[in-house]
């Protein structure tokens, strides 16, 4: 059916890829606004998709991850999220500078990996909140501890999930494991 | 580190950057809103189904583990449906005296005609600072911007907000951008109820301007005034706290909705009623 498009096993394993990796960004998209908006943790609302977003771009390095980080923010943003306009710089670019430093100065693996989830996931929450600080309704500083930080912390526990699971897709294709 | 940022790492910054400044302009100019209704109409389905599947699960776990606290609730509701009853044959009795006097006034007595849409909630807003939800029928079922969102007994949920072909955003009445003209029934006070989100009362709403001089009950019920957007004497709340506020001159309370917000399936859309 699809032979005159005339593709080579490596193109077709690299469309699998990418599928995959839509594909779960849709899940965890799915995930975060359908279950665990009805089941908060400690009273927040968990955020995992951030970190799925950073996690890929770290996997596939700044040029293709950084296209995928631009598209998913994109669309979590059209999907109707709070504040997603902004999430689509910050949360793109965290993730590029993210896969660029993991590159350039810390290792592929898991920890770099982490503290990088941790840090862009903890910056676009507080850009937000400082929004939220400015523009009326006002939402009280408190919130800050009370909120932000129990979100961005419990939001990490699905970094392993997440981590094994691009480390999965990412093999798929490539010869040399990263 | 510099080094290896290359030529098309950086052009994507800047295109994510650039892409970020126009989602902003183009949802302050309400121009893009296209794109948007055209993802979420693309993601209703998805959350259709994802919100039928965790219904599901939900029930089944119901039914395993919560057999006998429910038989309990079962017990305490038919103990409250009684009471209930009982009041309502007492107001039975003043409505007809009311009746009564209407017609001794010559004044005819209106009654509010609604027409109802129903609609399952399929999806949340994932912000810890927004309180909205998604449902599954938009403006192919009648429903569209500035219509109520109620529960079957009549308790205010909150207002559509945005509406695509098969979907429309409901923001509840916690969240602080709502604002609804209301009165205390058993005393008649008048003020403004708005969700307390930013105020730090989560799962609270604030009703602000009510008189220094005004005396409040815990449980005292609290309704819509009635107005171009909210029929009259729809349920918001009950008074679970009173203070003065910061300038000292009013008062205010605090209100727990009258809706149950955490374990909501199905909401109402008021679509039409008689504004007289």
């Amino acid at each position: 059916m699809f032979r005159h498009l005339h593709l080579t096993k490596l193109q077709w394993l690299g469309i699998l890829k990418w599928s995959l990796y839509g594909l779960l960004t849709l899940v965890v998209l799915l995930l975060q606004t359908v279950v665990l908006t009805q089941l908060p943790v400690f009273g927040v609302k968990l955020s995992p998709l951030p970190i799925l977003i950073v996690c890929v771009c770290i996997r596939e390095g700044p040029e293709k991850g950084g296209v995928y980080a631009i598209l998913a923010t994109l669309f979590w943003c059209l999907s109707g999220a709070d504040f997603g306009n902004l999430s689509v710089a910050v949360l793109s670019v965290g993730a590029i500078l993210s896969a660029v430093l993991c590159r350039a100065v810390l290792t592929l693996r898991f920890l770099p990996a982490a503290l990088c989830c941790l840090a862009v996931s903890l910056v676009n929450e507080s850009l937000i909140f400082v929004f939220k600080l400015i523009l009326p309704p006002a939402v009280a500083l408190s919130n800050y501890w009370r909120i932000l930080l129990p979100t961005v912390a419990l939001s990490m526990l699905f970094m392993p999930i997440h981590y094994a699971l691009v480390k999965l897709i990412g093999r798929i294709g490539v010869q040399d494991d990263l | 580190m510099k080094k290896h940022l290359s030529a098309k790492t950086k052009w994507l910054i800047v295109a994510a950057v650039l892409l970020s400044v126009l989602v902003t302009v183009t949802s302050a100019m309400k121009t893009g809103g296209w794109a948007s209704r055209t993802v979420q109409t693309i993601l209703t389905p998805f959350r259709s189904a994802s919100s039928a599947l965790v219904r599901q699960v939900e029930r089944y776990y119901d039914y395993v583990f919560r057999y006998e606290s429910l038989q309990a609730e079962n017990a305490a509701l038919k103990a409250q449906i009684s009471a209930m009853e009982e009041n309502v044959r007492s107001a039975d009795s003043l409505q007809r005296e009311n009746e009564r006097l209407h017609q001794l006034l010559d004044l005819s007595s209106k009654r509010e005609d609604y027409h109802f849409a129903s609609a399952y909630v399929i999806s949340w807003v994932d912000s810890n600072w927004k309180s909205a939800f998604t449902i599954g029928k938009g403006t192919s079922s009648g429903i569209h911007e500035g219509l109520v969102a109620v529960t079957e007994y009549g308790q205010v949920v909150g207002l559509v907000t945005e509406a695509g072909t098969n979907w429309a955003t409901v923001t509840t009445v916690l969240d602080s951008s709502l604002d609804i003209s209301a009165t205390v029934a058993s005393t008649g006070y008048n003020g403004v109820v708005e969700g307390a989100l930013a105020t730090g009362s989560e799962g609270l709403l604030r009703m602000n301007y009510l008189p220094t001089d005004s005396v409040l009950r815990n449980n005292d019920q609290v309704l819509t005034t009635g107005s171009t957007v909210y029929p009259r004497g729809l349920i918001i709340g009950y008074i679970t706290d009173a203070n003065f506020d910061q300038t000292g001159v009013a008062k205010y309370a605090l209100l727990k909705p009258a809706a149950d917000l955490d374990d909501l399936e199905q909401v109402f859309i008021i679509t039409d009623f008689d504004q007289q």
